[in-house]
């Protein structure tokens, strides 16, 4: 009754095109989180399945109906906002009624529904309040509470925790997380931070610039990205990406004048540079010479309970490592870097991953 | 012996002997900052004003000197026959005024407001058309309109004939019985700008998210109109409401006279508090000018003004709070 | 739902958006016609001959009508130049004090912290409450004392008393949201409070300068009442009163008139559609803080 389904979506304004033919189907009861960076059009997405912006081209069917041309409040979705959009000459009970009372909904029922809803998030002694009096993670749990109300299908969010800080936030993952469990409704999220998208999601769909780049419950896209865009958006921190040469055809590469090194990909016919990457918790420290390759520590990051050594490797950025809280590992040490080949990405010229022989244990 | 206290480390440059340190700004710039617009303020502001006040406590004797009156001026201008009749008559003209205005130019401006917010194409274009009217010198709206209205003209007539409405011409502007609401009209049609303009600012800054959420709510445009955004331009209103009572009993005067001139013709007919100033202060064919009557009749201005702004702080300000959005 | 009931909402929803449209554009088209109508009516009827104005008052100005003698009677008959000047000394003046002196008074209450802060920013804004005309008799005395009547200084003075609540009050709002730190970072270099004033604080105050002397200036440019009882003679006439007593004057000869309506119209609607957009953002700017 709640499945979702894009359908080679497009919108454009104007001659300017933000979403080229996306396809998706969500699952009834799935939670979705559709992330990527700013102007990847996951929130224009998010709003066209609400129905507060037209589509340009393609279906999106809720429930098996098709419903480009209806109205939002006639969609069976609920939507909470970045700014809660709250009612401000309204109080709490008035916010979470609002819509029912202007359907002109029985009294006893919308009493009830409040009521149901207050307890789920423990607005039970705020009803009078008006949200300037609310702290803002109690207003971001009004607006929750608001779109409970309306029993949904489908719950949308759009990026509800960004106006928190930062111990909040964590908080409030956490209770969005219980009220999937607990309503079992679809809900599709969107946030441009992927530790949102990994903690919170059944399925995550990566967008950039209108397009998606994957789809995949966050151990898939963890462990193995389609793309290098993929690779180094998911994870914090960021994915290592070494430039490398093939020897031939196959899967052995070199990179910053290290020995050959095996990776455990298919191999693939294609020309061009390739790209070596590597997550800075994968890679182990060993005795210079006894690795992979040696590199020399330019910052140590000592955060106690981990340690993240940045070295100066390639024309990439930064190398990371992440170790453990105890390393004694000193700016100038020269240290070996030892890469575990099932760690390994490859990418071609055009960003592409090479399939991995092997599929992670944990996902099979 | 060295001092380990004062004796610097090597190396550090120490301060050359006898240089004085700048001391912290005194005061001075704050009184040059303020004292220039103050001044000018008191003197030709706030002074006259209270100058005006005194003087309507006084009488004027044939050889100019002032005699102290008391409230005998007030009770002369309210009471006695010579006078309270005109005060009375141009007191109602100016409520009558400011309900016309009430009435049609608020609605109107609100209206207007709300269609421009919704921003539909050519709006900038509307709003900038329909502010025009509102930069014109009050004389050339005035005869503008006297023109426009006039029975020599024929321009009035030949339009209301295109839609059949030939008949219902009147010289309005003419007649005792429509002067006055002819004129109101007048002046709301220079004025309506304003309140459209106020009241479009406040429906912009209601955020973009709270329409939307009321949209998924299930709301539709009028009914947003009424529940969502209404309530929360109400601050405003108010202050358009205030603005529209101050300059009904000030300004007024500048349409009245350019068109019915100080008498408030016909017959006094469109005769305000504000033509009543001036012609008690100058003097015209049948009086003589009177300064302390003048004076009177500008302080009686001044306390209904007082009055009507103290209602709109007390009562209505303290209602309609302001939302933070 | 079956598609039938479906695509019936769709067409439901998409008919409500189209009539809502026009019912839009229609009202907004409508009233932007009743606002502009006589100006244009003027301005069009300005450039006929008597006949023309009388016969044919709605249409263009063609072939038989077409004339300038209108222009011809007010540029010859009325001292229109010395009207026009009149304003024109008036208005920059009355203008430049109120924004310098405008601006220093607000700088002083946004900036510092002294004792009578708040009292003399309530003193100060408590003339938009209150009308300078109620004051008109004990103005007139004070001119009449000064040796001022009949001057432009008279006007001068009493437009800058006028308009120095509105500017001190937007002014003040907006300089309080200037960051202290770019003052302070002066204040280090060793500025002078009056150079910080001039030197940083006035360059990033212009936008809303401008907001703030297109918002005052037109009150000043058509105002009757003061020209008529401070300055009403030939030498210091301004060209509101003066093209109301050349009204007055010249009543019948309707292209003159028109003529004289058109020559006070223009210069502020030129300055408007120059301006426009700077009028309303100071207009929406102060209604919000408002």
């Amino acid at each position: 009754m709640s499945e979702l389904t894009l359908q080679d979506v497009r919108k454009s304004y104007g001659e300017a095109k933000v979403i080229h033919g996306v396809d998706l189907q969500i699952k009834d009861g799935e939670f979705v989180v559709f992330v990527g960076p700013s102007g990847c059009g996951k929130s224009t997405l998010l709003r066209m399945i609400a129905g507060l912006e037209s589509i340009t081209g393609g279906d999106v069917v809720i429930g098996g109906e098709q419903v480009n041309d209806i109205a939002p409040a006639d969609r069976g979705i609920a939507m909470v906002f970045q700014s809660y959009a709250l009612y401000p000459h309204k109080d709490v009970y008035g916010n979470m009624a609002f819509a029912l009372r202007h359907a002109g909904e029985d009294k006893a029922v919308i009493e009830d529904r409040v009521r149901k809803a207050a307890d789920i998030l423990g607005l039970q002694d705020l009803l009078k309040r008006r949200p300037k009096e609310l702290s803002g993670g109690q207003r971001q749990r009004v607006a929750i509470g608001r779109a409970i109300v309306r029993d949904p299908e489908i719950f949308l969010f759009d990026e509800p925790l960004s106006n928190l800080d930062a111990a909040l936030r964590v908080q409030m993952r956490v209770e969005i997380l219980r009220l999937h469990q607990r309503l079992e409704t679809t809900m599709v999220y969107v946030t441009h931070d992927q530790v949102e998208a990994m903690t919170l999601a059944d399925r995550i769909v990566v967008l950039r610039d209108g397009r998606i780049e994957q789809v995949g419950t966050p151990l898939e896209l963890y462990h193995h990205p389609e793309n290098r865009f993929v690779a180094g958006f998911i994870g914090s921190p960021r994915m290592n990406f070494l430039a490398a040469e093939r020897s031939g055809d196959g899967t052995t590469v070199t990179t910053q004048g290290s020995a050959p090194i095996e990776v455990p990909v298919s191999p693939r016919d294609t020309q061009g540079p390739v790209t070596l990457g590597i997550r800075p918790e994968h890679v182990e420290l060993v005795a210079p010479g006894a690795g992979d390759l040696d590199a020399r520590v330019l910052v140590a990051e000592r955060l106690g309970g981990e340690t993240f050594l940045h070295f100066d490797l390639g024309d990439e950025g930064d190398f990371v490592v992440k170790t453990d809280g105890g390393a004694t590992h000193q700016s100038g040490d020269t240290v070996g870097l030892s890469f575990p080949p099932e760690a390994l990405h490859l990418f071609d010229a055009e960003g592409m991953a090479f399939a991995p022989r092997e599929r992670h244990a944990l996902i099979g | 012996m060295s001092d380990p206290k004062t004796d610097k480390p090597e190396g550090v440059p120490t301060r050359p002997a006898g240089r004085r340190k700048r001391r912290r700004a005194a005061g001075a710039h704050i009184f040059v900052f303020l004292a220039p617009a103050l001044l000018i303020y008191t003197v030709f502001s706030i002074y006259p004003l209270i100058e005006s006040l005194r003087l309507s406590l006084f009488d004027g004797l044939e050889d100019g000197t002032a005699v102290w009156a008391g409230l005998d001026n007030y009770a002369t201008l309210l009471f006695d026959p010579n006078w309270a009749t005109q005060f009375w008559r141009a007191f109602w003209n100016n409520l009558v005024l400011f309900f016309i205005h009430m009435v049609v130019q608020n609605p109107l401006g609100l209206l207007l407001a709300a269609l421009l917010s919704l921003a539909p194409r050519f709006g900038s274009a509307y709003r900038t058309l329909i502010f025009v009217p509102t930069l014109l010198s009050v004389v050339i709206v005035g005869f503008i309109w006297e023109l426009i209205l006039s029975p020599l003209w024929g321009v009035s007539e030949t339009l209301l004939g295109t839609i059949g409405l030939a008949w219902l011409y009147q010289p309005w502007l003419g007649l005792e019985s429509s002067a006055l609401a002819t004129v109101s009209l007048i002046s709301v049609w220079q004025y309506v700008g304003i309140p459209m303009m106020l009241i479009y600012a406040a429906l912009l800054s209601i955020p973009d998210e709270l329409i939307d959420a009321a949209r998924v709510d299930g709301l539709g445009g009028w009914s947003i109109f009424w529940k969502v955004k209404l309530p929360l331009i109400l601050p405003t209103l108010g202050i358009v409401a205030i603005l529209t009572y101050i300059g009904n009993f000030t300004v007024s005067f500048d349409l009245i006279y350019s068109i019915q001139g100080s008498l408030g013709a016909p017959n006094f007919s469109t005769d305000v508090m504000g033509t009543l100033l001036f012609r008690t202060f100058f003097g015209q064919q049948l009086q003589v000018g009177d300064t302390h009557m003048g004076a009177t009749i500008a302080s009686m201005m001044f306390f209904i003004i007082l009055v009507g702004v103290t209602i709109y702080l007390a009562l209505v300000q303290r209602r309609l709070q302001r939302y933070e959005m | 739902m079956t598609d039938t009931a479906s695509s019936n909402r769709a067409r439901a929803s998409r008919a409500k958006g189209v009539s809502t449209r026009v019912a839009v554009h229609g009202v907004l088209a409508g009233y932007t016609l009743i606002a502009i109508f006589p100006v244009v009516l003027v301005i069009l009827n300005s450039f006929k001959n008597r006949r023309g104005i009388f016969t044919d008052p709605l249409g263009l100005p063609g072939e038989g009508t077409f004339s300038l003698e209108g222009y011809a009677t007010v540029l010859t008959q009325g001292d229109f130049a010395t009207y026009f000047s009149n304003s024109l000394i008036v208005t920059v003046t009355a203008l430049f004090l109120i924004l310098l002196l405008g601006a220093m008074a607000a700088h002083a209450l946004a900036e510092y912290r002294f004792r009578f802060n708040t009292l003399l920013g309530i003193y100060l804004i408590l003339g938009i409450m209150v009308p300078i005309r109620l004051g008109t008799v004990a103005i007139l005395e004070l001119m009449v004392d000064l040796n001022l009547v009949n001057t432009l200084l008279a006007l001068i003075l009493v437009y800058t008393a006028q308009g120095l609540p509105v500017a001190v009050f937007i002014l003040t709002e907006f300089m309080r949201t200037l960051s202290r730190d770019i003052k302070d970072c002066a204040r280090v270099d060793g500025l002078s409070e009056y150079r910080i004033f001039f030197e940083v604080v006035v360059p990033l105050i212009r936008p809303v300068l401008a907001t703030v002397a297109v918002f005052s200036m037109i009150p000043i440019w058509n105002d009757l009442w003061f020209p008529l009882i401070l300055a009403s003679g030939d030498a210091t006439k301004t060209v509101t009163l003066g093209v109301q007593q050349f009204i007055g004057q010249y009543t019948v000869n309707w292209s003159a008139v028109l003529a004289s309506l058109s020559i006070a119209i223009l210069p502020v609607l030129g300055l408007y559609a120059l301006f426009s957009r700077q009028l309303i953002a100071g207009i929406t700017s102060g209604a919000v803080k408002g």
